[in-house]
């Protein structure tokens, strides 16, 4: 149905490619050369399996540079272009098979080497099909070459399984260890290129940074995990610089042509790994703080270390979440000893000035352990014992070259002064600096008033100078005068009555003597400015009452205002003991005495008349008291508490020497002393709602002055008067107290 | 200069403070015997008796209570009684009056003072506000009559029921309100 125009312009067309074909050759032989060239080029191009044996045919680059000529003349080259990528796809399950292979025997036995094999195997066959190389015209040279690996890598990449992604990842590891086990060595650039070739290092970025990073990691966490005494980042950084650099010049700084150019361009991942160095230290040292706080003063390194990588990385809140942790669970419980306790404290206080001089950490990380320290009963005994240098550990809190100061109240902050600085800023809402404040200010500052440990201090100051027999008090003198300095002299006037009771106890006792001379040494104390002593009843039997009577006698004399109260139970005694066949050296405590000089009368006694002899004491201590004598083999227990003296001994040559049973003398704890100045303040409070009817709460505050040492916040005495409401003693109406009846 | 050395004393007189009140000319030794004897009477426990400063301004006026000792036609019966130490204390004897008016052959039922040998010629300065007390409390069981301040009360202390009738209608009980 063509009509003759349509046919006309078909004819035109025609002739216009024939034209182009043949150009302008005779007859046809344009249009056969053409043909010609379009097959040799075809089949020049055309992807061959280079896992055929058979040689590659030879071409002569002559003719086939002469056929791409005239390809290229009659503007063909696209087609053949697209001629050759379709040939190409239908290749391309010759690329699935090569990877297929190398990716199952990697699946079953994953060694990186078999992905080495495999990526320089895709860069043969890349290089195998690359269509145009140096030896043909380079007209259109890049549009064919980006068309081409455009191609041949979508395919590749859809057909490379996940595994893949391991594979390069321990493929690059490897290299990375490579590389840094030996960085004098040449650098496997091969490699390198051949991930360039197939642009796996863009596809695989963040994989390849990220072995870089776990190389770093565990580099770290393998040098310097556990080792705390030298600063680590040093080395490291060299560390960074000598092994880690030389890889990552290969992903990173490929293509550089000079040292500043590969600077340049390694800038940013090179700032990367640096933070990453940095915050894996970080990271560890936050765990390790506990330890490293242990340790310290060997563990300086670290915390030098901690602080300079807090500057760097902002881990600030992190470390403080970890300690805090790490104490509650490792410090903060019933377990540890309150000594323990304040040690690790101390050693908190130190190492945290050391990370952080501000104190922000510290005030973070001390309030919890403040806190806990708050509620433990015997933490002013602890740190009163260490302040005095207690015990012979050398343990102590307080470090013997730290100056004595005079305890610090906190400051208001001097806004005048030219070195004035804000507060850091995550300082939460309460944080105090306590810039210059030492350890023992800290320590002290735990509780609210330092009267605690100043009558904590006597109860110490007093078992220490009554178990004291030498009469050498220099070693108390001193640590007196050194709390002095602390505590300021009127807080210790007390002790130094307490000292000087010592010395006069001798004076005395040297006057005593020399009017009577007798055995018996008295300590002679100021029953008013030592803490309540345990009393006792005991009522020495025999010599010893009489001793004791001859000696108040001439006391009276001397002291004719002063009247002495006997305290035996504190007392020690030396006795010989004569029996029938040997004789005993024994310093025992009184009661030990009293019942042996009762065995003097007779041999056998039951328990229960001996404590009827010696007044009451209670069972318990009396049946210690013979099992020290029955330890030395001077009594026997027969019946169940019938001793006898055994006069001949029955078992020579066991006897071993007595452990000696000392005791620190009983002193009233600070917290018994307290309930019974509570109930002195009730007696008060009991005497004027009697006389003076119902009072205000504000009343009973300020009539309560009339008791002496009375020292309640009215809060403290609110709580109180609730209390005795409580237990129905009074009522209260309107705010009006009055006695319950 | 003087300021300088004024400021860098310690204040030393601060603990004294805690008996401040007192008038400036009153000895120091008085209000601290007076201290001690309320802290003895405190914490003696002596059942009956007691006593207690007025205000915390003055050491030197004190209130006290007394119940009837029991068996006695006053058991169950309270009195309070005014307490006037004297600047020269313990060496004159306290002025004490009965607050609650008191039928009593030794006590004035107007003015509430008492006849007691030991508040007037017989004081002594070892004698005590406790002691002072108990003496009181034992007045009551055992007047002296032969030297009546209320003579109809010893006229009629031998007739215990009338006696009882007059004690009742004078005396009034306690109250609450505060001084």
């Amino acid at each position: 149905m063509a009509t003759n125009a349509v046919r006309a312009q078909v004819g035109a067309k025609w002739q216009e490619s024939f034209a182009r074909l043949n150009r302008g050759e005779p007859g046809i032989t344009g249009l056969m050369a053409f043909s010609e060239a379009w097959t040799l080029v075809t089949e020049f191009l055309r992807p061959r399996d280079i896992t055929d044996p058979t040689p590659p045919k030879q071409y002569n680059m002559q003719q086939v540079r002469a056929a791409f000529d005239i390809i290229n003349k009659c503007r063909r080259l696209p087609v053949m272009l697209e001629v050759f990528l379709d040939d190409m796809r239908k290749c391309q399950h010759l690329i699935t098979r090569e990877v297929e292979a190398h990716m199952t025997l990697y699946e079953t036995t994953p060694d990186p080497d078999t992905i080495r094999k495999l990526v320089f195997r895709l860069v043969e066959w890349y290089n195998a099909w690359l269509p145009i190389r140096e030896r043909v015209t380079p007209v259109l040279g890049p549009t064919i070459i980006s068309a081409y690996t455009l191609a041949f890598q979508t395919h590749l990449f859809s057909v490379l399984p996940p595994t893949f992604a391991g594979g390069i990842k321990s493929l690059v590891a490897a290299s990375l260890v490579h590389v840094a086990s030996q960085p004098a060595g040449p650098p496997d650039m091969t490699l390198w290129a051949a991930f360039e070739t197939l642009s796996l290092i863009d596809r695989y970025e963040t994989l390849i940074a990220s072995v870089g990073y776990e190389f770093i990691e565990s580099y770290v966490l393998e040098t310097c995990a556990g080792k705390w005494t030298e600063p680590m980042l040093a080395t490291l950084r060299t560390w960074m610089v000598d092994r880690v650099v030389p890889w990552m010049i290969l992903p990173y700084a490929r293509g550089a042509t000079n040292a500043d150019e590969a600077k340049s361009m390694m800038q940013g991942v090179g700032s990367r790994f640096d933070f990453h160095l940095h915050k894996t230290l970080c990271d560890l040292r936050s765990r390790e703080i506990f330890d490293i706080i242990v340790d310290f003063p060997e563990s300086v390194g670290a915390l030098q270390d901690l602080k300079e990588c807090l500057q760097r990385v902002d881990q600030r809140a992190e470390l403080v979440q970890a300690l805090r942790r790490a104490n509650k669970k490792r410090l903060l419980h019933p377990g540890a000893d309150t000594k323990d306790i304040l040690t690790q404290y101390v050693s908190t206080i130190k190492c945290l000035r050391i990370v952080d001089p501000p104190g922000v950490l510290l005030f973070k990380v001390a309030d919890p352990i403040r806190r806990y320290l708050r509620d433990r009963p015997d933490t002013i005994r602890c740190i009163v014992a260490s302040l005095v240098g207690d015990g012979e550990s050398g343990d102590s809190l307080v470090d013997e070259s730290e100056p004595i100061l005079p305890l610090q109240q906190p400051e208001m902050e001097n806004y005048s002064d030219p070195e004035w600085t804000p507060e850091p800023i995550d300082a939460g809402p309460d944080f105090r600096a306590n810039k210059s404040s030492d350890v023992i200010s800290t320590i002290v500052s735990i509780y609210d008033s330092k009267d605690l440990f100043v009558k904590e201090l006597q109860v110490l100051l007093a078992q220490r100078l009554l178990v004291v027999k030498d009469g050498n008090f220099d070693r108390e003198r001193r640590n007196i005068e050194i709390l002095k300095i602390r505590f300021g002299e009127p807080a210790l006037q007390v002790c130094e009555v307490m000292l000087r009771d010592m010395t006069d106890s001798r004076r005395i006792d040297q006057h005593v003597q020399s009017q009577n001379a007798t055995i018996m040494h008295p300590t002679i104390i100021s029953r008013h400015f030592w803490p309540a002593l345990e009393s006792s009843d005991i009522i020495m039997p025999g010599q010893f009452q009489a001793l004791q009577e001859r000696y108040a006698k001439e006391f009276s004399v001397f002291k004719p205002d002063k009247v002495l109260r006997w305290l035996p139970h504190l007392g020690r005694v030396h006795l010989e003991l004569e029996l029938d066949d040997r004789k005993i050296d024994a310093d025992v405590p009184p009661l030990e005495a009293a019942f042996i000089e009762l065995f003097s009368d007779k041999d056998v006694w039951t328990v229960d008349d001996l404590i009827s002899r010696v007044g009451s004491v209670s069972r318990s201590a009396a049946l210690k008291a013979l099992a020290t004598w029955v330890d030395m083999h001077v009594l026997k227990e027969d019946d169940e508490n019938v001793f006898r003296l055994l006069s001949v001994a029955e078992e020579p040559g066991t006897r071993h020497v007595p452990k000696p049973a000392e005791e620190l003398p009983s002193i009233v704890s600070v917290q018994q002393q307290q309930a019974e100045q509570m109930r002195v303040y009730w007696k008060f409070i009991e005497g004027m709602l009697t006389n003076l009817g119902q009072l205000g709460l504000d009343r009973i505050q300020t009539m309560l002055k009339f008791a002496p040492g009375y020292d309640q916040t009215i809060e403290q005495l609110g709580n109180f008067m609730e209390a005795a409401r409580r237990e129905g003693l009074v009522t209260v109406k309107d705010g009006m107290w009055k006695l319950g009846r | 200069m003087d300021q300088i050395t004024s400021a860098l004393a310690p204040p030393r007189a601060a603990p004294k403070a805690a008996v401040s009140g007192t008038p400036s000319e009153m000895p120091g030794s008085v209000t601290k015997r007076l201290s001690n004897e309320l802290m003895t009477l405190m914490m003696s426990s002596s059942p009956g008796i007691s006593a207690f400063p007025k205000s915390d301004a003055n050491l030197f006026e004190w209130v006290g209570t007394i119940e009837g000792p029991a068996a006695t036609i006053y058991a169950g019966l309270a009195f309070r009684i005014s307490i006037s130490f004297p600047s020269n204390y313990p060496y004159t004897a306290p002025t004490i009056k009965f607050e609650t008016p008191c039928y009593h052959p030794n006590v004035d039922i107007v003015g509430g003072a008492i006849c007691l040998d030991i508040l007037q010629d017989k004081w002594s300065a070892v004698y005590s506000v406790q002691t002072v007390l108990l003496s009181l409390q034992s007045l009551l069981g055992e007047p002296n009559n032969a030297s009546p301040l209320n003579p109809d009360a010893a006229g009629l202390w031998n007739s215990p029921e009338a006696f009882k009738i007059q004690l009742m209608k004078h005396y009034r009980p306690l109250t609450d309100a505060s001084t």
